[in-house]
C-alpha cells in the first residue's frame, strides 16, 4: 500500500514536470500588441501552470490504477476503505485554497489591471451593423470596414465607445491581437479600453483585425476590418488624410 | 401501430385547426408565424389525445372509465404506455437516434470547416445547420440520461413498482416526437439560424423558422419539467421500506438533484422564448431598443436556465459514472455523503452563476466580480466528484469491462472540461476566450465528455438488464477506445484555433488556421465512423447476444436482483432493503435487498 502511494506520487511528479516543460516552452498565443493582451496572456499562463499538477494528479491515478489494480471477473472485493474524513478534509483544504488563490490572482488582480485607470487619450466610436463596422475618429470622420481600416496610435490609452445600429442585432467588437472584446448592443453604448504597445498590421498577422464575435447572421464571419497600429505622428497624418479626403 | 396512426391523424387535424384559426382571426397567412404557433399548439394537443391521452386520461374527465390498451412485444413501445421501463427504453432509443442524426449534421459542419473558404454551404445555410446540430444535441444531453436511465432505473433502484405519476411520465415522453418533427421541419419554412442560444434581436428579426424553434423548445421544456417533477416525487415518496436517504444509490441522488433543477429553472428558458414570440408576433418590445426594451434582458433570463442546464446534463452523468466505478472496482463509493452534498451544492450554486456568460455583454460592472467568485466556487463541489472517483478506484479490484473503460475516459474528459472551464470563469481570460473555438472545445469536453460518454457507459452497463442479452465486449471496447482517441484528436486542436483568432459560429475563417482545422475535420470523420460499431453491436446483440443472467456484474443494487429484463411490476412483491448499495468487501455486511416481502393474502 505504501508502495502504491510512492509509485503513484512519482508518476504524478514526472507527469507534472513534463507538463510544465511543455506549457512553459510553448507560446500558443498570437502576437500580443496591447497592454491588455499581456494581462490576458499572463493570466492564461498562470492558470495553465496551476492546472498542470491538478490535471496530472488525476491522470496519474487513472494510469496507475489501470495498470496496477486490475482483477478480471468481478468476483474479488476491494478493501472497504471507509474512514474518509482526513483525506476529504485535506482535499477540501487544497481545492478551496486553489480556488481562492486563483480568484484573487489572476481573478480580481487581473480584473482591476485590465480595467486600468479611468480616462483616455483618444476616444473612438464604433458602430456595428449587419455586416460592417463604422469607426468614428476623433476628428469627426467616419470610416467603414467596406473601404477603410482601423488605424490606432501606439502607446495611447484608447477608449472605444461601442454600439450597434438600432434596430439591428448584437455584435461583438474583438481584436484578437489585443485579446479582449466587448459586445455592441442596439440602444446601448458599451466601453472598452485598450493601450496598444506595439505597431503592427493585418498584413503581418491576421489577428491584427477587428472581428465580430457574436453571431449576427450570414455576414458574421466576414464582419471584420483590418487594423493598423502606428506611431503617433503617422496617426495624426492619417487623420489629416481622411479629413482631406472629405470625410 | 394503430395508436401512432391515430395520433398522427389527430395531430394533423389539430394543426389544421390551429393554423386555420390563426389565419381567420389575424392577418397571418396559413404558413405565417402565428399560424405556425397556433398550429403547433393544437397539433401537439391533437397528437397527445390521439396517441392515448384521451383513452388513458381524458375519458375520466367526462365520467367514462379510462381504457388501457395492452400490447405485447415491440408494439408496447409504440403506444401510450405508462410502464416506466417502456418509457425509459423509448427515451433511450429516441435520444440515440436524435444523437446519431445530429452527429451526421456535425460531420457536415466539419466538412465545411475542413478548409478556410466556403465549400459545402453558404454562410446562411451553415448557420442553420449549426443551429440544428446545437439544439438537437442539447436536447439529447438534457433528456438522454434522465429520460432513459432516470425513468428506467430510479424506480427499480429504490424498490418501487413504477414512478409516482405514470401517466404524466408517458405524457412527457410523447411530447418529444412533435418537438423533433417541428425542429426537423423548420427548414421547410426557412429554418432558424440564431444558434441554440437564440439571442434577440437576431432571433426576433430572422426568418419564420425561428418560431418553430421556439414552440418546439418550449414544449420540450414542459416535458423536461414534468419529467423532473416525476423523479423528485418518486424519490421522495416511493422508496421501499429500509431504503433510507443514505442508502440511495448515487445515480438516484444525481437524478434527484438534476430533476430539482429541471423542475425549477426550465421555466426561465420557456419564458424568454415566449417573450421572443411576443416580440415577433404581438409587437411587444421586450428586447427591441426602439420600443424601450433591451437585449440584455434576454441574456439574463436565458442563462438563468441555460447555465443550470449544463448541470442537468452532467449531474446524471456523474451519477452513472460513480455508480459504475463503485461496482466495477468492487469497493464502497468513496466519500458517499460528501458526493451527495456536492450534488446538491452544485445544483444550488450552479443556479446563481449565470452571468459568467455575460462578461463581455456590457452588463453592470459590479456584477462581474461576484459572478466570477460564485463560478469558481462551483469547482469545489465538482472537485469532490473527482475525489470520489479516484478514491474509489484506488486499490480497487478493477474489472475492465466496457462500462468501466468508458468511465475512465469520462473522468479524463470531464477533467479537461472542468479545467478549461476555470479559464472561462476567470474574468480576464474570458474576455479573450468568450465566443471563440476555445469555448467550442470546452463545452464539447463537458457535454460530450460529461453527458454523452456517461450515456454510452450506462447504455452498455444496463444493456443486459434492459434487453436480457449481453452485448459484445470486444466490440464495445474497440468502440469506446476509438471514440475516445479520435475525440481527443478532434477537439484538442480546437482549443488552439480558438486562442489563435477563430471565433465560433463561422463557416469561413482566416487562411492560417486551415491546416489545423483540416486535421480536426479528418479526425472528426474517423470518430463519427466509430458509431457504426456502436450501432451494430447493440442491434446485433439485442437480437442474437448470449442470454444475460439477472446479475452479470455481480452488483449489489436492486435492479440487478430481479430478472433481466425485470418483470412487469419490477418486483414479484414489495421488497425491503437492508445493507448499503456499495458495501463491497465489508465483512458481515447484509445484502442490499433484504427480501421480497410475502405477498399479502
Ligand atoms: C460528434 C462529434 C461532434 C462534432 C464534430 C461537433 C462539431 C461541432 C461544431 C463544428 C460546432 C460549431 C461550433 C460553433 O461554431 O459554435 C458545434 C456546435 C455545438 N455542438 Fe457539436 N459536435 C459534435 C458533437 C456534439 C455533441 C455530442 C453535443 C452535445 C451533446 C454537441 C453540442 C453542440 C452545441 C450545443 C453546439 C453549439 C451550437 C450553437 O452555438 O448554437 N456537439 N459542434
Ligand atoms: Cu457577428
Ligand atoms: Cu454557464
Amino acid at each position: 500500500m505504501k508502495k502504491d502511494i510512492v509509485n503513484a506520487t512519482l508518476l504524478w511528479i514526472v507527469l507534472s514536470i513534463l507538463g510544465w516543460i511543455l506549457v512553459l516552452n510553448w507560446n500558443i498565443f498570437p502576437p500580443a500588441l496591447a497592454r491588455e493582451a499581456r494581462i490576458v496572456d499572463d493570466a492564461f499562463n498562470l492558470l495553465t501552470v496551476l492546472a498542470v499538477p491538478v490535471f496530472t494528479f488525476v491522470v496519474a491515478i487513472l494510469i496507475y490504477a489501470a495498470f496496477r489494480f486490475r482483477s478480471p471477473g468481478g468476483l474479488e472485493d476491494g478493501p472497504p476503505i471507509q474512514d474518509t474524513g482526513r483525506i476529504l478534509t485535506a482535499w477540501l483544504v487544497v481545492t478551496i485554497a486553489l480556488a481562492g488563490g486563483i480568484l484573487i490572482n489572476p481573478g480580481f488582480v487581473g480584473m482591476s489591471e485590465v480595467r486600468g485607470e479611468g480616462g483616455a487619450d483618444v476616444v473612438i466610436g464604433v458602430t456595428g451593423q449587419r455586416w460592417s463596422w463604422t469607426i468614428s475618429y476623433p476628428n469627426g470622420v467616419d470610416v467603414t470596414s467596406y473601404t477603410g481600416e482601423l488605424v490606432l496610435p501606439v502607446d495611447q490609452r484608447i477608449q472605444f465607445d461601442i454600439t450597434s445600429l438600432d434596430p439591428d442585432v448584437i455584435h461583438s467588437f474583438w481584436i484578437p491581437a489585443f485579446r479582449i472584446k466587448k459586445d455592441a448592443v442596439p440602444g446601448r453604448i458599451t466601453q472598452m479600453f485598450i493601450t496598444p504597445t506595439e505597431t503592427g498590421t493585418f498584413a503581418e498577422d491576421p489577428n491584427v483585425r477587428v472581428q465580430c464575435a457574436e453571431l449576427c447572421g450570414q455576414g458574421h464571419a466576414q464582419m471584420s476590418m483590418k487594423v493598423r497600429v502606428v506611431e503617433q505622428a503617422e496617426f495624426d497624418a492619417y487623420l489629416d488624410e481622411i479629413l482631406a479626403e472629405g470625410g | 401501430m394503430w395508436p401512432l396512426i391515430r395520433g398522427t391523424l389527430s395531430g394533423i387535424v389539430g394543426y389544421m385547426v390551429g393554423a386555420l384559426i390563426a389565419t381567420l382571426t389575424t392577418t397571418s397567412t396559413f404558413s405565417g408565424e402565428f399560424a405556425l404557433v397556433l398550429g403547433f399548439v393544437f397539433g401537439l394537443l391533437g397528437w397527445l389525445f390521439g396517441i392515448g391521452m384521451w383513452n388513458a386520461w381524458g375519458r375520466e374527465w367526462v365520467g367514462l372509465t379510462p381504457k388501457t390498451e395492452k400490447a405485447e412485444g415491440w408494439r408496447r413501445y409504440l403506444r401510450f404506455n405508462t410502464d416506466h421501463k417502456v418509457i425509459g427504453a423509448q427515451y433511450l432509443v429516441t435520444m440515440l437516434i436524435v444523437f446519431l442524426l445530429a452527429g451526421l449534421v456535425a460531420m457536415a459542419m466539419r466538412a465545411e470547416l475542413a478548409s478556410p473558404g466556403q465549400n459545402l454551404f453558404t454562410a446562411d445555410v451553415y448557420n442553420k445547420v449549426m443551429s440544428m446540430h446545437g439544439i438537437l444535441m442539447i436536447a439529447v444531453a438534457v433528456a438522454g440520461i434522465l429520460g432513459a436511465f432516470g425513468n428506467y432505473l430510479v424506480p427499480l433502484m429504490i424498490g418501487a413498482d413504477d414512478m409516482a405519476f405514470p401517466r404524466i411520465n408517458a405524457l412527457g415522453y410523447w411530447m418529444v416526437p412533435p418537438v423533433a418533427i417541428a425542429l426537423l421541419a423548420a427548414p421547410l419554412v426557412g429554418s432558424f439560424d440564431a444558434g441554440w442560444t437564440a439571442y434577440p434581436p437576431l432571433s426576433v428579426l430572422n426568418g419564420d423558422g425561428q418560431v418553430l424553434f421556439n414552440v418546439a423548445v418550449i414544449a420540450f421544456g414542459l416535458s423536461s419539467i414534468l419529467g423532473g417533477l416525476n423523479i423528485v416525487a418518486t424519490v421522495i415518496t416511493m422508496r421501499a421500506p429500509g431504503m433510507t436517504w443514505s442508502k440511495l444509490p448515487i445515480f438516484v441522488w444525481a437524478a434527484f438533484a438534476a430533476s430539482i433543477l429541471s423542475l425549477t429553472v426550465t421555466q426561465f428558458f420557456a419564458a424568454s422564448l415566449i417573450m421572443i414570440l411576443l416580440d415577433r408576433i404581438a409587437g411587444t418590445t421586450w428586447f427591441g431598443a426602439p420600443g424601450g426594451g433591451t437585449a440584455l434582458l434576454y441574456e439574463h433570463v436565458f442563462w438563468f436556465y441555460s447555465h443550470p442546464a449544463v448541470y442537468i446534463m452532467v449531474l446524471p452523468g456523474m451519477g452513472v459514472i460513480l455508480e459504475i466505478i463503485s461496482h466495477f472496482s468492487r469497493k464502497p463509493l468513496f466519500a458517499y455523503k460528501a458526493v451527495v452534498v456536492s450534488f446538491l451544492s452544485i445544483a444550488g450554486i450552479g443556479s446563481v452563476v449565470w452571468a459568467h456568460h455575460m462578461f463581455t455583454s456590457g452588463m453592470a460592472q459590479n456584477l462581474e466580480g461576484p459572478f466570477m467568485a460564485l463560478t469558481e466556487a462551483v469547482s469545489i463541489p465538482t472537485g469532490v466528484i473527482f475525489l470520489a472517483a479516484v478514491g474509489t478506484l484506488w486499490r480497487g479490484k478493477l474489472w475492465f469491462q466496457t462500462p468501466l473503460l468508458l468511465a475512465f475516459f469520462w473522468i479524463f474528459q470531464f477533467l479537461i472540461g472542468g479545467i478549461t472551464g476555470v479559464f472561462l470563469a476567470d474574468f480576464v481570460t474570458d474576455l479573450s476566450l468568450h465566443d471563440t473555438y476555445f469555448v467550442v472545445a470546452h463545452f464539447h469536453y463537458t457535454i460530450v465528455g460529461g453527458s454523452i460518454f456517461a450515456l454510452m457507459a450506462g447504455t452498455f452497463y444496463w444493456f443486459p438488464k434492459v434487453t436480457g442479452r449481453m452485448y459484445n465486449e470486444k466490440l464495445g471496447k474497440i468502440f469506446a477506445t476509438w471514440f475516445f482517441v479520435f475525440f481527443q484528436l478532434t477537439f484538442i486542436p480546437l482549443f488552439w484555433v480558438g486562442l489563435n483568432g477563430m471565433n465560433r459560429r463561422v463557416a469561413t475563417y482566416q487562411d492560417n488556421l486551415g491546416g489545423v482545422n483540416r486535421f480536426a475535420s479528418m479526425m472528426a470523420m474517423i470518430m463519427g465512423l466509430s458509431f457504426v460499431l456502436f450501432v451494430v453491436n447493440l442491434l446485433w446483440s439485442a437480437k442474437f447476444g448470449p442470454v444475460a443472467p439477472a446479475n452479470p456484474w455481480n452488483a449489489r443494487t436492486l435492479e440487478w436482483q430481479v430478472s433481466s429484463p425485470p418483470p412487469e411490476h419490477n418486483f414479484p412483491s414489495p421488497p425491503s432493503v437492508d445493507g448499503g448499495p456499495y458495501d463491497y468487501g465489508v465483512v458481515g455486511a447484509p445484502t442490499h435487498l433484504r427480501e421480497v416481502a410475502d405477498p399479502v393474502g
